[in-house]
């Protein structure tokens, strides 16, 4: 682990150099004179900012698996799991700096193998292997959509390497738009977009909770990575419907995703829909962006493109530290179940502060920093209606009106996942008995929360160190006054709006001081028991994470499609029950509706196929020569 | 720079003073007219302060299960209240802390309060805070869209996010109506009933256990602690109330600090919210509260006229 620690810290090194600078480093990794294929690497500024984002959050993360592993992972496993972590470390890397298809795809290869092996670490239980085994197949539909594409690319632009394939001016047409359409599909499923998610919450909660906080947090990153690089900015100035898909696929990931998180009472697949959600967001952005490209308003392209790649900065920092927070809690209780927890706060109050911290950044808040992300996405798609002719704008506002519904419900969601986790009574002897983590698990959290108050503080430094990433993407015109010299954020194009959460972190201690000047005479603080409506105050009369989203669940209906039922056992009388026992679920909507017949059609195709695979070596002869003949029909028929 | 940031905070100090200083006034003043049309008599004018004065000099009673989480709630519910009035014109056509941020930065704010009084709520382990708690952030949920909605309506149309420069360019223009301003003050009035928990969405004088939300959220709370969340309220009260002012009438403030200016400022804008509390009372008084499972249909009637402005407007 020390050792994925240092690299991670060489990666940030090298990403902030070419961030900063603005220069790519590039270099040549292996050179084979026969066939002329070259690995090489290649920093661009974009890659950097990825690089920076893994290095971020990848050092602590890695720093956590040091106390994490020795607890959580049983020993005869441990020594595959630390290798395969710290190869996946190199693997996202590798998906990073690839300068051509060959190392792009041999390292998005090696990525999605470790990472199913790592999700299957458990794999005694039959949920594990089926994740993988899910994430597994959906992963390989997306990489056969991305080797199409690339192959197509490099055919025509005959060669390999990115910068002449994604010069944008490869294809055109209808082609075009094929071809966008299968990168879509394939990193679509990466960054687990609706509804290509399905994999996502069984395969993040599956794993140990370091690799979970590196999928969720970065390896998502991996797919908005390829949007960017090759659907947004690689196949020349995006189409309108391009910029519109982006645009209803992300606020569809961002409502549906929080929706499904909200209801959740596993503690680790609530952070995994949470990031269906936050993806959602970013994807959102960079549809903004695409949309702005493709009516050529340059500044506004620079804006959202700003938004959705510092949301993906957040996303990565809060994201960790949320998981790594969970791990700690799920180490000391031995669930992942919220119903089970409760007063965590007293027994692991570093944790919980953490905790608190990340809920408060996802949820938007000011002063953390989900909220200076978001703010900027907010900027994009109001400045995208003045600067967009035609009907079309109109989906500027509802996607902000969506927007803000979905922030409004991650601040519910984290207030359940928060509060009915951490305060209160605790709901189970294991949570009563719960430890704090050792410091080697808390000092990364610590680090995370850190990272989370100074970018949310501060984010014109963030900013600022987006310039030269923006400066390096065609047809952005980043302002140059953005930023209002690290303080905090302009939008730009007139005074259309500015924030300087400092300001307001000022006025809030002010106030806070004077709350507590109003409120500190008085008697000494006496205390006693909550008052239980008259019978004793137990976890069981406390409020739950089920009923607390019940209403929200009854509201949206529509979209969970929720089956209860409650059935009384009664001796004497039905008004008396001695016990009530209370089931509900949510429909897996596309589960049932989308994966279900597509998996019956593949099974039904591959039946079908059974007749030509019947086991006959003559059959199989056969079928060769007839090949055979139609290549050579085919091949030699125009000459 | 060093000089205005100075001046800024200095304004913010005041105008968070003065807001806070009136908006005891506001809640009697609502409940006084609602007494009326009830032919009642109502309580006196300063009751808002004298209820106050009495919660602050009681003894802090705290819950044995609460931590730090319990007393830090009302708090930052507290200061976070007081930190958004900062951020919006009141008498002079800019605000204090105009430099901080617009429209999403004062959303954001009063959520940072919500978030606390929320999570605060589920401290003691009472069903009762548990159930405040979620149907609080369930009717924020959803009014949140419509807000926003209809603060873009208003924000589109000035070509700012920012609050002073939408105030400023209304007072430009001189009195000007345009249609889609009827749809969104009705939808933003919708919402702002939602958000200052009255009826027909909650009611601020239940202490019924199957019909209260924010009151059910706060019900452990008591003495000083009490004080500040029910000072805050009233403030929140206060500031939605301004924030219509500001973005639909904003005629007679004052564009200078001379005395004069601000002294027209202050009637007028004393005179346009008493208006506005009449709305309140009225729809507080016609209107039966409604089950929280029909809230929704209100919030996406507001949703809706922000949308119908927005589409009239730009169109």
């Amino acid at each position: 682990m020390g050792g994925s620690i240092l690299a991670s810290v060489v990666t940030v090194t090298v990403a902030l150099f070419v961030v900063a600078s603005g220069q790519p480093v590039d270099g040549v990794l292996l050179r084979h004179a026969a066939s002329g294929i070259v690995l090489g690497y290649s920093v661009t500024p974009l890659s950097a900012w990825f690089l920076m984002v893994l290095g971020l959050v990848g050092a602590p993360v890695a720093l956590y698996s040091v106390g994490y592993f020795g607890h959580a992972v049983k020993a005869s496993r441990m020594a595959a799991v630390g290798t395969a972590f710290n190869l996946l470390l190199g693997a996202v890397e590798g998906v990073f700096v690839a300068d051509g298809v060959m190392s792009f795809l041999f390292a998005w290869e090696v990525m999605t193998l470790l990472t199913a092996a790592l999700v299957a670490t458990e794999h005694e239980f039959p949920t594990s292997r089926r994740a993988a085994y899910f994430y597994l197949v959906m992963s390989h539909v997306g990489t056969g959509c991305l080797v199409a594409g690339f192959l197509f690319l490099a055919a025509e632009a005959g060669s390999l390497s990115f910068p002449a394939m994604l010069a944008g001016d490869i294809v055109s047409g209808p082609t075009r738009d094929a071809l966008f359409a299968l990168f879509f599909l394939g990193f679509g499923v990466k960054a687990g977009v609706i509804p290509l998610h399905v994999w996502l919450p069984e395969a993040h909660p599956a794993a140990p909770t370091s690799v979970s906080a590196l999928m969720s947090a970065v390896l998502v990153t991996a797919g908005i990575y390829g949007l960017f690089r090759v659907c947004a900015f690689g196949l020349g100035v995006p189409d309108v419907n391009w910029a519109l898909a982006f645009m209803a696929v992300g606020t569809l990931s961002a409502i549906l995703g929080v929706l499904y998180a909200l209801t959740q009472t596993d503690l680790k697949r609530l952070l995994a829909y949470s990031t269906i959600e936050n993806v959602g967001i970013i994807v959102l952005g960079l549809g903004a962006s695409m949309m702005a490209l493709a009516n050529g308003s340059r500044e506004l392209a620079a804006v959202a493109v700003a938004a959705s790649l510092m949301h993906v900065l957040n996303h990565a920092i809060f994201k960790g530290l949320l998981f790594l927070g969970a791990g700690s809690v799920a180490m000391a209780t031995g669930t992942r179940e919220i119903e089970r927890f409760g007063g965590l706060l007293r027994r692991m109050p570093w944790t919980g502060l953490f905790f608190l911290i990340g809920a408060m950044a996802i949820s938007g808040l000011p002063l953390l920093n989900g909220f200076p992300s978001e703010w900027l996405t907010f900027q994009a798609l109001l400045l995208g209606f003045t600067s967009t002719p035609g009907m079309v704008r109109l989906n500027f506002p509802l996607a902000g009106a969506m927007l803000a519904l979905t922030s409004a419900l991650a601040a519910a969601c984290f207030v359940r996942a928060f509060g009915i986790s951490f305060v209160a009574l605790p709901r189970s002897q294991s949570a009563a008995e719960a430890k704090e983590s050792p410091w080697a698990m808390l000092v990364p959290q610590a680090l995370l929360a850190t990272l989370c108050l100074s970018f949310g503080l501060f984010p014109g430094v963030v900013l600022e160190a987006l310039g030269s990433v923006m400066g390096s993407l065609p047809g952005l015109e980043p302002r140059e006054d953005m930023a209002l010299s690290g303080w905090g954020m302009a939008s730009g194009l007139g005074r259309f709006d500015h924030v300087v959460p400092s300001m307001l972190g000022v006025a809030l201690l002010g106030s806070l001081a004077a709350a507590w000047f109003l409120t500190k005479r008085g008697a000494r603080t006496r205390r006693v028991p909550t008052w239980g409506c008259g019978g004793e105050l137990t976890p069981r009369t406390e409020y739950t994470a089920t009923a607390f989203s019940k209403p929200l669940m009854m509201i949206f209906r529509a979209v969970y499609r929720p089956t209860q039922e409650v059935e009384a056992l009664a001796e004497v009388s039905p008004y008396f029950p001695r016990e009530v026992r209370y089931r509900a679920e949510i429909e897996p909507t596309f589960e049932r509706y989308v994966y279900a017949p597509l998996a019956r059609a593949v099974l039904r195709l591959a039946n079908g196929m059974k007749v030509l695979q019947a086991g006959s070596l003559h059959a199989y002869l056969a079928y060769v020569l007839v090949l055979a003949v139609i290549l050579l029909m085919w091949l030699g028929g125009p000459t | 720079m060093i000089q205005d940031t100075l001046l800024a905070f200095g304004a913010a100090l005041l105008q968070a003073g003065g807001m806070l200083a009136v908006a005891p006034l506001l809640k009697t003043v609502i409940k006084k007219l609602k007494a009326r049309l009830q032919n009642r008599k109502g309580p006196p004018l300063l009751q808002g302060y004298y209820d106050l004065l009495k919660l602050l000099r009681k003894e802090p009673v705290r819950s044995e299960t609460a931590s730090f989480i319990y007393v830090a709630g009302p708090r930052v519910y507290f200061a976070a209240a007081v930190a958004a009035t900062t951020l919006v014109p009141v008498l002079v056509a800019a605000a204090p802390l105009e430099a901080a941020g617009g429209i999403l930065l004062l959303v954001g704010t009063l959520a940072l309060g919500r978030f606390a009084l929320a999570t605060a709520a589920l401290d003691t382990g009472s069903p009762f805070g548990g159930m405040g708690a979620s149907r609080d952030m369930t009717i924020a949920a959803l009014a949140e869209p419509a807000l926003m909605l209809g603060l873009f309506a208003s924000a589109l149309a000035a070509g700012s996010l920012s609050l002073g420069v939408m105030v400023r360019g209304l007072l430009q223009q001189g009195l000007s109506f345009h249609p889609s301003d009827l749809l969104a003050f009705a939808g933003l009035f919708i919402i702002v009933i939602t958000e200052t928990g009255r009826i027909p969405v909650d009611n601020p004088a239940t202490h019924l256990e199957l019909t209260m939300i924010h009151e059910a959220m706060v019900l452990e709370y008591a003495g000083p602690d009490l004080a500040l969340v029910e000072w805050a309220s009233a403030l929140k009260e206060l500031l939605y109330l301004t924030l219509l002012v500001d973005l639909f009438l904003p005629a007679g403030m004052a564009t200078s600090v001379a005395p004069l200016a601000l002294l027209v400022a202050l009637l007028a804008w004393a005179g346009k919210i008493f208006v506005l509390a009449i709305f309140v009372t009225v729809a507080e008084s016609t209107n039966a509260k409604l089950r929280l499972f029909r809230v929704p249909e209100l919030v996406s009637v507001s949703l809706g006229l922000a949308f119908l402005a927005l589409a009239i407007r730009f169109l």
